[in-house]
C-alpha cells in the first residue's frame, strides 16, 4: 500500500466525517468487519524504526476494526508531541526514558528501571490527557556490543562478565565518553570494568564500526536496536545492572482513544515485541530497503496477531 | 581570561603528560605523521619540480595540476581513503601528502627556472655535463627556494595533521576533538597551542637546516644584497 503524505493530510483534514466512510478507506480492514469502531490517527517519529512500530500498532489495530490514519515520519517529539496534545494525532510509539525526560522537561527522573520509568511517565501525561501503556520489552537505548568471536572467548552474555577480564579488551565509543555517566564512569562505577584502554571513536557511526573489523577495539558503544548489528557479527551485552535509561517502546495515545480495547490490542503487541524482533525489522527496512508497513505486516502474522 | 589559565592548568596537571593520551606521546604520533607525509611528498614533489625547472618544459602544465590540488581539501581526501582503506594511518598520510605535493613542486620548478641563463651557459662552457651542472651548480644556488617550499609544505602539514583525530587517529588534534566532546574546552585550547607551537618549532628548525644548506657564496650574496635572493614565497 502507497501512503503518501498528501491524501494523510487530506484525510486529517476530513476528520470528522470520516467515521461514516471509513469502511471505504480502510481498505485491508479484515472483510468481515461490520464498520469500522473509529478513526485513529498513528503518528511515527522521523526514523524507519519508529514508522515500523507505528505500522505495528496501527496494523493491529486496523484489524481489530479500527480505521487507522498514518502520519509517519511526521518529525522529531518536538512536533509530534504538540501534534498529539492538539489531538491531531492520537497515538504514537514513544520510548519511556525518552519521553519522559521530554515532558518533564530534563528533570532527570528516568533510570534504568522500566516500571518506574513507565509511571513516571504516566503522571507527566495524565494531566495533559495522554496515556502511556505497557512498556515492550524492546529497547533503543545506548548497548555494548562485542564481536561474536570475543563473546565466544570469553563466555560472554551480560555487562557484569566483563568485569574480570575488562583489563584485556579495549573500549570504543565517541571522545565523550570518558566524562558521561552512562559511558566509561558508568561502567566502572556501576560494573567495576576497568578496561585496558579506551579508544575515541564516534557514537555508533562508522569508526565504531571499522575499529570492530580491524579489532582495534572489543567493547564497542552502539544503540541496542541498530538495524547492521546481525550483518556486523556484534552482540549486544545485556545490561543486567540497568546503567542506561530504560528506552522501552511504548504507546503513547490520548486518553479519549484509549478504550479497554484499544488497549488490550496495543497491550497484546507490546507483550511479544523483543529488541531482537527490532533488530530484525530494522534491518530489513534499512538494509534490505523493504517498505514498513509490509515488514510489519509480515511480523505480525508471523507472531498470529491476524489468526 | 579564565580559559588561559585554565590551560595553564591543564599544562601543569602532571597525569596530562604521560600514559598514551600524554602530551609526549601526542607529540611523537604528531611528529611521525607529519614527517611521514612530508618525506613521501617530498620523494614525489622534487624530483619532479626539479626536473621539469631543469628542462623548462610542461611546467605550467605540472603547475597548473598541484594548484589545482591544493584546492581540494584535505579533510575530503580523508574521509574518501578513510572509505576505502579504512582505520589507521594510512587515510591520514595520504591527504597530507597531497597537501604537501603542491607547494614542494611549485617552488622547485621556480627555484630552478629561475637559476641564471648565464651561469647555466658559463657551466656549460666551462664542460660541466647535464647531471654535474645540475647537481653542482643549479642545485645550489636553487637551495633558498626549494626550502622554502619544503617549509610550506611542513608546516601546513602539522596544522593539518590535527585532522587525523576526526578519523580516529592521534596527534595534538585528539585534544582538540575529544575536548569539544567532553565540553573540556582548556583541553581544546592546549591542543590548539601545542599545534601551533609544533608548526613554529617545524619552521625554525628548518630555516636552519636551510642556512646549513646554503652555499656560503650566496649566503654573502644574501646578507649584503638581501632583496636580491629575498625568499619568493608561492604558497
Amino acid at each position: 500500500m502507497n501512503r503518501r503524505p498528501g491524501s494523510a493530510w487530506l484525510l486529517a483534514a476530513v476528520a470528522s466525517v470520516v467515521v461514516m466512510v471509513a469502511a471505504a478507506c480502510g481498505g485491508t480492514a479484515s472483510p468481515n468487519a461490520p464498520a469500522s469502531k473509529g478513526t485513529i490517527t498513528v503518528a511515527g517519529f522521523n526514523f524507519p524504526e519508529s514508522s515500523i512500530l507505528a505500522e505495528l500498532y496501527g496494523q493491529a489495530l486496523e484489524h481489530g476494526g479500527y480505521t487507522i490514519n498514518y502520519k509517519l515520519l511526521l518529525g522529531t517529539r518536538e512536533v509530534i508531541a504538540p501534534a498529539i496534545q492538539s489531538g491531531q494525532i492520537d497515538l504514537y510509539p514513544g520510548y519511556a526514558a525518552t519521553d519522559l525526560e521530554f515532558y518533564n522537561k530534563g528533570a532527570g527522573e528516568a533510570t534504568g528501571d522500566v516500571t518506574a520509568t513507565a509511571a513516571k511517565l504516566n503522571s507527566h501525561l495524565s494531566s495533559i490527557g495522554l496515556v502511556a501503556l505497557n512498556p515492550s520489552a524492546a529497547v533503543d537505548q545506548n548497548a555494548f556490543a562485542v564481536t561474536k568471536a570475543t563473546q565466544a572467548k570469553y563466555n560472554l552474555t551480560t555487562l557484569s562478565d566483563l568485569a574480570p577480564i575488562g583489563n584485556q579488551l579495549v573500549l570504543g565509543a565517541g571522545p565523550e565518553c570518558p566524562t558521561r555517566p552512562f559511558c566509561q564512569p558508568g561502567l566502572q562505577n556501576t560494573y567495576g570494568i576497568h578496561f585496558k584502554d579506551f579508544k575515541p571513536l564516534d557514537t555508533d557511526g562508522p569508526l565504531t564500526r571499522a575499529a570492530f573489523k580491524n579489532g582495534t577495539i572489543q567493547v564497542g558503544l552502539v544503540f541496542s536496536s541498530d538495524a547492521d548489528l546481525t550483518q556486523l557479527g556484534l552482540v549486544v551485552l545485556q545490561d543486567d545492572k540497568h546503567l542506561e535509561n530504560a528506552d522501552n517502546v511504548i504507546p503513547i495515545l490520548r486518553q479519549k482513544v484509549a478504550t479497554d480495547d484499544v488497549k488490550t490490542i496495543l497491550n497484546n503487541v507490546d507483550a511479544k515485541l523483543t529488541t531482537t524482533d527490532l533488530v530484525t525489522m530494522n534491518a530489513q527496512v534499512e538494509l534490505l530497503h523493504q517498505d514498513a508497513d509490509a515488514v510489519a505486516k509480515a511480523y505480525l502474522q508471523q507472531h498470529n496477531y491476524f489468526a | 581570561m579564565k580559559i588561559l589559565t585554565d590551560a595553564l592548568a591543564w599544562f601543569t596537571d602532571a597525569a596530562h603528560w604521560q600514559g598514551s593520551d600524554g602530551i609526549p606521546t601526542r607529540l611523537s604520533e604528531h611528529l611521525q605523521l607529519s614527517a611521514e607525509s612530508v618525506v613521501i611528498g617530498a620523494l614525489i614533489a622534487l624530483p619532479l619540480g626539479v626536473a621539469l625547472g631543469h628542462y623548462g618544459r610542461f611546467g605550467n602544465l605540472a603547475i597548473n595540476i598541484s594548484n589545482v590540488g591544493r584546492a581540494i581539501p584535505s579533510f575530503g581526501i580523508l574521509v574518501i581513503a578513510f572509505q576505502v582503506f579504512g582505520l589507521g594511518n594510512l587515510p591520514i598520510i595520504l591527504a597530507l601528502t597531497a597537501l604537501a605535493v603542491p607547494p614542494m613542486v611549485t617552488n622547485s620548478y621556480v627555484a630552478l627556472r629561475e637559476v641564471d641563463p648565464d651561469i647555466r651557459d658559463a657551466a656549460r662552457g666551462m664542460g660541466y655535463r647535464e647531471l654535474a651542472q645540475l647537481v653542482q651548480v643549479e642545485l645550489p644556488l636553487a637551495v633558498p627556494l626549494i626550502m622554502a617550499g619544503i617549509r610550506t609544505s611542513a608546516v601546513q602539514v602539522v596544522a593539518t595533521a590535527t585532522l587525523a583525530a576526526l578519523i580516529a587517529g592521534g596527534g595534538f588534534g585528539r585534544y582538540i576533538v575529544d575536548g569539544f566532546a567532553q565540553q573540556d574546552y582548556p583541553k581544546t585550547f592546549a591542543g590548539a597551542v601545542l599545534v601551533g607551537l609544533l608548526a613554529l618549532a617545524t619552521e625554525l628548525s628548518l630555516s636552519g637546516v636551510e642556512r646549513a644548506l646554503v652555499p656560503r657564496g650566496i649566503r654573502m650574496l644574501r646578507a649584503t644584497a638581501p632583496w636580491q635572493s629575498a625568499t619568493f614565497k608561492t604558497a
